[in-house]
């Protein structure tokens, strides 16, 4: 087990290219010791690059990986002691289930008893005891799966465990369980855990931190209650939340900006021009509300539709459309209604960025 | 409409086969046939077309006017047996660096040494005949098993680095960064990784080895006299001024046998072990 710092790193596949394309920008970052993280973004981000530089798959272009200080950048990916699932399960065909939880520990020439106990208790603890004896490629992919999981866990001094979407080929039962028996394996046995996924719901779920990714750069990192409540960019803002969080055109008003058609808007912080740059008025569907004290947001709702016992409604007020989510509206498509959103949950964003705390 | 289907697939399996076993019923038929059985017209049955002798298979075992076969047959076994289980060692090793780790010198890439392989076997052998036969004559290893294993070698590793470079090249990678994570050396990789994935490959490259070796005529008869015999010298050898067709399909027969064995052995390997599913 292992601090990870990531210092100065980038990784650009082509480096000898006379105009450098990074895959991987720029970027400090230390992962702590037995926490689990989520690394969140759409395909070809950068995630992966990111895993495959923290195991040693991939040596960096740029800048240095240290373990607990100790910088790994030049060893090879065996010495690294990380363990790593891919997308797709990775088994040895060869062997049978036992075998390949088995040989992480006989490459590493452990004494056979301590390796017939350890390989018994990860059986146990991944439901897969009674398949021990069968050969490995027998099993169904969610099996298999958690066969490339077990041979990471089998290791007990393991320095983190990097998942690389490994829930993708797992029904969405099974990946509720295994999500749930990734949380108990790092609680019991203190490992850290990169998730990496497009799943938000998955990283919300999984992670006590949340580092949202695009084009190579790390956009945002936090809890995930903090990456919902305030994003720190209009992509994160639409990235994370569904439906997406509303950011309305703006126009200048008296070192305001205003949505004109709600009526609504916020001062802008002292030393910003309010006349330069696209400015816009974020807010979460989540935080309106049908009625009780707040701003008020008239218009006509346009369409209704459902998620679980939610119901958003898409309400356009001018030119402005914006979504609401609902408990339950007694309200039907074509009606004008009158919405509430508390101040403090306004928030504009300049160029795509959050500016200010918000509402004051 | 299924029915005809079956029954057009059916009649053409059955021509297909009809065509491919011919040959060896005949050969069958006639090397229990004598000169009288041989000329006098298409016969097929034995006892009720032509009477049957034995004589085809005598001459192959010491008879009259024919030759010993055990001899050749045993330096044949040995040179090719020799050379494919060599060429295999050397040529899958060659493979998987080929085909896993990047080489380069100049403008030399994997490819081209791949390729430089192979381009030895796009020679026509004749061209190969004269420095080969100089070089053993050098060697002092003209007419002698171990000058041949070493000229067979060089004609079979070829047919296996490519046989596979092709195969690993399917592999998938995921697999060799796998064994890393868990903690093994490039060569513990190999062995204990890929190597035991790889039986379909290996049984592939084997038996176009053991074929092209077996059944080379050419170098088996410039760089030999009379010491090391190999099978198809000696079958040859069978041919005078009166073609003994019955001794010649005997000996086709016999030198033929060990190759269709291997193949039935082969066959249950190559439909059992795809890779795929190693991932997945």
């Amino acid at each position: 087990m292992a601090e990870i710092h990531l210092e100065q790193l980038a990784h650009s596949y082509a480096p000898d290219a006379p105009e450098r394309v990074y895959a991987l920008q720029p970027l400090d970052l230390t992962w702590q010791d037995g926490e689990t993280y989520a690394l969140l973004g759409p395909s070809g981000c950068g995630k992966t690059t990111m895993l495959n530089i923290i195991s040693g798959l991939i040596r960096p272009s740029e800048g240095r990986v240290l373990f607990d200080g100790r910088d790994v950048t030049g060893e090879d990916t065996r010495r690294r002691n990380i363990a790593q699932v891919f997308q797709v399960p990775v088994i040895y065909r060869s062997m049978t289930v036992a075998q390949n939880l088995a040989f992480p520990l006989v490459c590493r020439g452990l004494p056979r008893a301590r390796i017939r106990q350890r390989v018994g208790e990860i059986a146990e603890l991944l439901g897969l005891s009674t398949f021990l004896k069968r050969p490995a490629r027998e099993l169904t992919a969610d099996q298999k799966q958690l066969i490339s999981l077990g041979r990471g866990l089998v290791r007990e001094d393991v320095s983190a465990i990097l998942l690389d979407e490994p829930l993708t080929v797992i029904d969405p039962q099974m990946k509720f369980e295994l999500r749930k028996k990734l949380k108990q394996i790092n609680e019991a046995a203190g490992v850290t855990m990169v998730l990496v996924t497009h799943d938000q719901n998955e990283a919300m779920t999984f992670a006590r931190t949340v580092i949202v990714m695009n084009h190579g750069r790390i956009v945002q990192s936090g809890e995930p209650q903090e990456l919902f409540e305030c994003p720190a960019t209009e992509y994160v803002g639409t990235f994370i939340g569904s439906p997406a969080m509303n950011f309305l055109a703006t126009v200048p008003r008296e070192g305001r900006r205003e949505v004109p058609d709600l009526g609504l808007g916020l001062s802008v912080p002292k030393g910003e021009d309010a006349r330069s740059g696209t400015w816009t008025l974020g807010f979460r569907p989540e935080h309106v509300f049908a009625e009780g004290d707040g701003w008020p947001l008239r218009g006509r709702i346009r369409r209704i539709w459902f998620e679980g016992v939610e119901q958003v409604l898409e309400v356009e007020a001018g030119e402005t459309v914006f979504r609401a989510k609902l408990d339950h509206a007694r309200v039907r498509t074509g009606e004008s209604v009158e919405l509430r959103i508390a101040p403090e949950r306004l928030a504009l964003y300049r160029d795509g960025q959050r500016v200010g705390a918000g509402y004051d | 409409m299924r029915t005809l289907y079956l029954a057009l697939k059916y009649l053409a399996i059955l021509l297909w086969s009809s065509f491919v076993v011919f040959p060896f019923l005949w050969a069958l038929s006639t090397s229990f046939k004598t000169a009288n059985g041989v000329t006098s017209g298409a016969t097929y049955l034995p006892w009720v077309d032509y009477e049957p002798s034995l004589l085809g298979w005598e001459s192959l075992f010491g008879g009259a006017g024919g030759i010993n076969i055990f001899g050749p047959y045993l330096n044949s076994v040995i040179v090719t047996v020799s050379a494919s289980v060599v060429s295999l060692v050397l040529g899958t090793l060659a493979a998987y660096g080929l085909s896993r780790f990047r080489f380069r010198a100049g403008f030399v890439k994997n490819g081209d040494i791949t390729f430089f392989f192979i381009s030895q076997r796009i020679l026509p052998p004749i061209v190969l005949a004269m420095p080969f036969f100089l070089m053993l004559q050098t060697l002092g290893l003209l007419d002698t098993l171990p000058g041949l294993v070493i000229v067979y070698i060089a004609l079979l590793l070829p047919i296996a680095v490519w046989v596979m470079v092709d195969f690993f090249n399917n592999v998938p990678r995921e697999l060799d960064e796998m064994a890393w994570l868990d903690g093994c050396n490039p060569i513990q990789t190999f062995l204990r990784v890929i190597l035991p994935n790889s039986l379909p490959g290996l049984v592939v490259a084997g038996m176009f080895c053991l074929i092209f070796g077996w059944n080379d005529f050419f170098f088996a008869f410039t760089l030999t006299f009379t010491n090391t015999q190999l099978l198809p010298v000696a079958i040859v050898s069978l041919n005078s001024s009166v073609t003994p067709w019955w001794a010649l399909s005997a000996a086709c027969l016999v030198s033929v046998a060990p190759l269709l064995l291997l193949a039935f052995l082969a066959e249950r390997f190559l439909s059992r072990g795809n890779l795929a599913g190693a991932v997945r």
